[in-house]
């Protein structure tokens, strides 16, 4: 249990610098998640916090120690990896036994047999205590090499994708069974993924990395509801969220944008148009998500006309992109919602809900809080309207 | 006109080599095992399944590349068991693009039609009516290593189709792109599919793939064809427990269940579980006090119960928000139940509720065989 700060921490592969002074402060026992797609440095950073990886500036420290240069082994962190590294010719109770039997945090057989008992428990793989790595599943070798990691108590545990390489429906269950499993962690999480829904479920606090510098810091639900800018809106939420630009007009002392081509203003709601007139911005970029988009075949007041540019049945939902002057914007529909190839559409955008970018530096400016987005506690399932 | 039927298909691949030993091998399993289906001129057709499971091998057999086994296949009234693959007028795309990387794009797309003696002028007009279609009209002086992944098997795809075939096969077209590349491409596969509107037959093992790409699809397990249906239809209505497994996302969720009578209706139990979940009414004449189910409900089809049923209260096992909805599970002995819900809704961990099926959403499953009970 610790907690971990980096300060200005610069590594480079050559000429590569794969993380760009990074400043991180995790606090003691919480579930931290680094996200970012290929390449941002995530797993680098990672394997500096465990001493695999050195960096040319900067400090780590583990608690209030500077372990800069301290060997891994002496750091007191534990790491599951990608590809599970189990020992082969050793069986499940030996591989989850194998931190305790190392020479600098021995504990005694009958401890470790104790310890062994309550991981395997927890894992729910204490039936296959005779087994040896080759003969589990990919599911089962994922929990075995989650339980070695969990098996001490050290000061960090460092989880690199555990569920990159299992399948999608497998990794949809194992990921519920983290979470489930997560308040027994006890300890400080970090935790690597590329995958939006691991990060959003798992973390306290998510770290976005691109180009090994950190682009937002914080809470899941302040990384979908007001993302630091459209790289981060991207990366959140499925279909992806549509961007598009506009221009801000003002039409009988009401704020709305001109975009997609439309005779009428897009209206934006008076608080955020308030905070659009102060910063003064013309050229802005309006985020909509395919949920904030109705549509209907036949003309309403108020809608956009365009044509049905691919329409996808994916199980429960429909996600029809409508192509309007061009731009594309995907919408989630019904379940069995039938569209044609080029068919007319007529679609509504939820203005309350948009998310409003600066239109040169793509950066976030507001969005309306008119429309509270925190769900509310103890609530019901009730039917959608 | 170009129709395709399967009748009674098989195929087996045999050992070649013969051992040295001469010991003898027992003989390979089928590949594909009494596999028939037709499909419609003009229809995109979906074979779908898990690897292994003779997608591939049923693709190689329509085009020729594999010989039949037992069965015949029917191109229109023609059959085509012993048809060269050339005379099949078939276009065929792969997973790895086999682009000449000495010649440009545009001799790419004209190089079948070279080899078949077609005059400058057809072959300008045919390359100039496809490369708008897959947008590689910009591309057309360059070479294959200078195009990106998504670029090159446009360029594949538009070779196949420049001809103008019958019918095209694709083999995991979208295999090796990443995830934005290959929803631009769907997209653009399915728009030329419209626009040419040739029988195309696309192989994948990504049932989103082949749902949102296919008017119909055809789901094989171990060389036998499980279901074919629209979409719509094996999502909703699936066949057997691994259709109901396969197709979906998230995963349905599949449970192994004790029936038992309590008062007027009956109850969902389950091993190791203090769960009890009513049995929707119209399952009444179907099912018996101690029969064995397989229960297969989807995770968008399960929510907490609004009034008191006769079921049991359970513990919330986790909670995540993932923004556009929120997932919930319980604990069903080693299983999860897994909730997803696109309301605004919150849940303690460890906070007791009742659980609730959609009636119409819930499907049965003979356990051993794993038929659909209906």
């Amino acid at each position: 249990m610790a907690r971990i700060t980096l300060e200005r921490i610069v590594k480079r592969y050559g000429k590569n610098v794969a993380l760009d002074g990074l400043d991180l402060d995790i606090q003691d026992n919480e579930f931290f998640v680094l996200f970012g797609p290929a390449g941002a440095g995530k797993t680098t950073l990672l394997k500096t916090i465990a001493g695999v990886e050195f960096p040319q500036e900067g400090l780590i420290k583990i608690g209030d120690e500077i372990v800069n240069h301290v060997e891994p082994m002496y750091r007191n962190v534990s790491m599951v990896f990608e590809n599970y590294a189990l020992y082969p010719h050793l069986n499940v109770y030996d591989n989850i036994a194998s931190p305790m039997r190392s020479k600098l945090y021995r504990q005694d057989e009958a401890t470790i047999h104790q310890q062994v008992e309550r991981v395997t428990k927890m894992m729910k793989i204490d039936h296959l205590w005779e087994r040896r790595p080759s003969q589990l599943s990919n599911g089962q070798r994922q929990r075995v090499a989650i339980g070695r990691c969990l098996v001490r108590s050290p000061n960090v545990f460092l989880m690199d994708e555990p569920l990159a390489h299992l399948d999608a429906k497998l990794r949809h269950f194992m990921r519920g069974e983290l979470k489930e499993m997560q308040s027994s962690f006890n300890s400080t999480t970090i935790y690597v993924t590329h995958d939006y829904m691991e990060a959003m479920s798992l973390a306290d606090r998510i770290a976005v990395l691109n180009y090994g510098k950190i682009e937002q810091l914080g809470t899941s639900l302040e990384m979908y509801y007001t993302p630091c800018n459209e790289f981060v809106a991207r990366l959140f939420g499925e279909p992806e969220i549509n961007i598009f630009p506009g221009e801000v007009e003002e039409e009988n002392g009401c704020l709305g944008v001109r975009a997609l081509g439309q005779q009428e203003l897009m209206p934006i709601e008076e608080d955020a148009a308030q905070v659009l007139r102060e910063k003064e911005v013309r050229q802005v970029d309006v985020g909509i998500r395919g949920n904030d988009i109705s549509f209907s075949f036949t003309p309403r007041e108020g809608s956009m006309a365009g044509t049905v540019y691919a329409n996808e049945p994916i199980g429960n939902k429909v996600v029809m992109t409508v192509d309007i002057h061009g731009t594309h914007l995907s919408l989630v529909a019904p379940n069995d919602t039938q569209a044609r190839i080029d068919q007319p559409v007529y679609i509504r955008l939820n203005m309350k809900n948009a998310i409003f970018f600066d239109g040169q530096t793509q950066e976030y400016i507001t969005r309306s809080q008119a429309q509270s987005h925190i769900c509310s506690k103890g609530m019901p399932i009730s039917e959608r309207g | 006109m170009a129709q395709l039927v399967l009748k009674n298909l098989y195929k087996r691949y045999d050992n070649q080599k013969k051992s040295l030993f001469r010991k003898k091998k027992p003989p390979n399993d089928y590949a594909v095992k009494n596999l028939s289906f037709s499909c419609h001129d003009g229809e995109f057709i979906g074979i779908l399944g898990p690897s292994g499971c003779g997608k591939s091998t049923t693709l190689r057999m329509i085009a020729g590349l594999e010989e039949f086994t037992a069965g015949n296949a029917y191109i229109g009234d023609i059959r085509i068991n012993d048809l060269k693959p050339k005379d099949r007028n078939i276009g065929l795309a792969f997973e790895d693009y086999a682009l000449y990387p000495p010649l440009t794009v545009y001799e790419n797309l004209a190089f079948n039609m070279r080899a078949k003696g077609k005059s400058n002028e057809e072959i300008k007009k045919a390359v100039n009516y496809v490369a708008p279609l897959l947008k590689v009209d910009d591309l057309l002086d360059m070479k294959p290593p200078a195009l990106s992944g998504g670029q090159k098997q446009r360029v594949n795809i538009a070779r196949a189709i420049v001809r103008r075939p019958g019918l095209l096969l694709l083999d995991e077209p979208l295999s090796h792109l990443d995830g934005k590349m290959r929803q631009t491409l769907r997209h653009e596969i399915k728009r030329m599919h419209h626009e040419i509107k040739c029988t195309t037959i696309i192989v994948t093992h990504d049932q989103m793939e082949a749902m949102s790409l296919a008017d119909r699809i055809v789901i094989m397990k171990d060389g036998e064809l499980q279901q074919m249906g629209t979409p719509l239809e094996v999502y909703d209505n699936p066949a057997n427990e691994f259709v109901a497994g396969f197709i979906g996302e998230p995963p349905m969720n599949l449970l192994r269940s004790t029936i038992v009578t309590a008062g007027r209706g009956f109850l969902f139990t389950f091993a190791d579980s203090d769960l009890r979940v009513e049995v929707p009414e119209r399952y009444d004449s179907l099912i018996h006090d101690g029969m064995e189910v397989t229960l297969g409900v989807r995770p968008v089809d399960v929510r907490v119960a609004k009034k008191e049923t006769a079921g049991s209260f359970v513990p919330i096992a986790f909670y995540e928000n993932l923004g556009d909805e929120r997932r919930i599970g319980v604990r069903v002995g080693s299983m999860l139940l897994n909730m997803a819900t696109p309301d605004a809704v919150y849940f303690e961990r460890g906070q007791m509720v009742q659980l609730e099926f959609k009636a119409e959403k819930t499907h049965l499953f003979h356990p051993g065989t794993g038929e659909r009970i209906r």
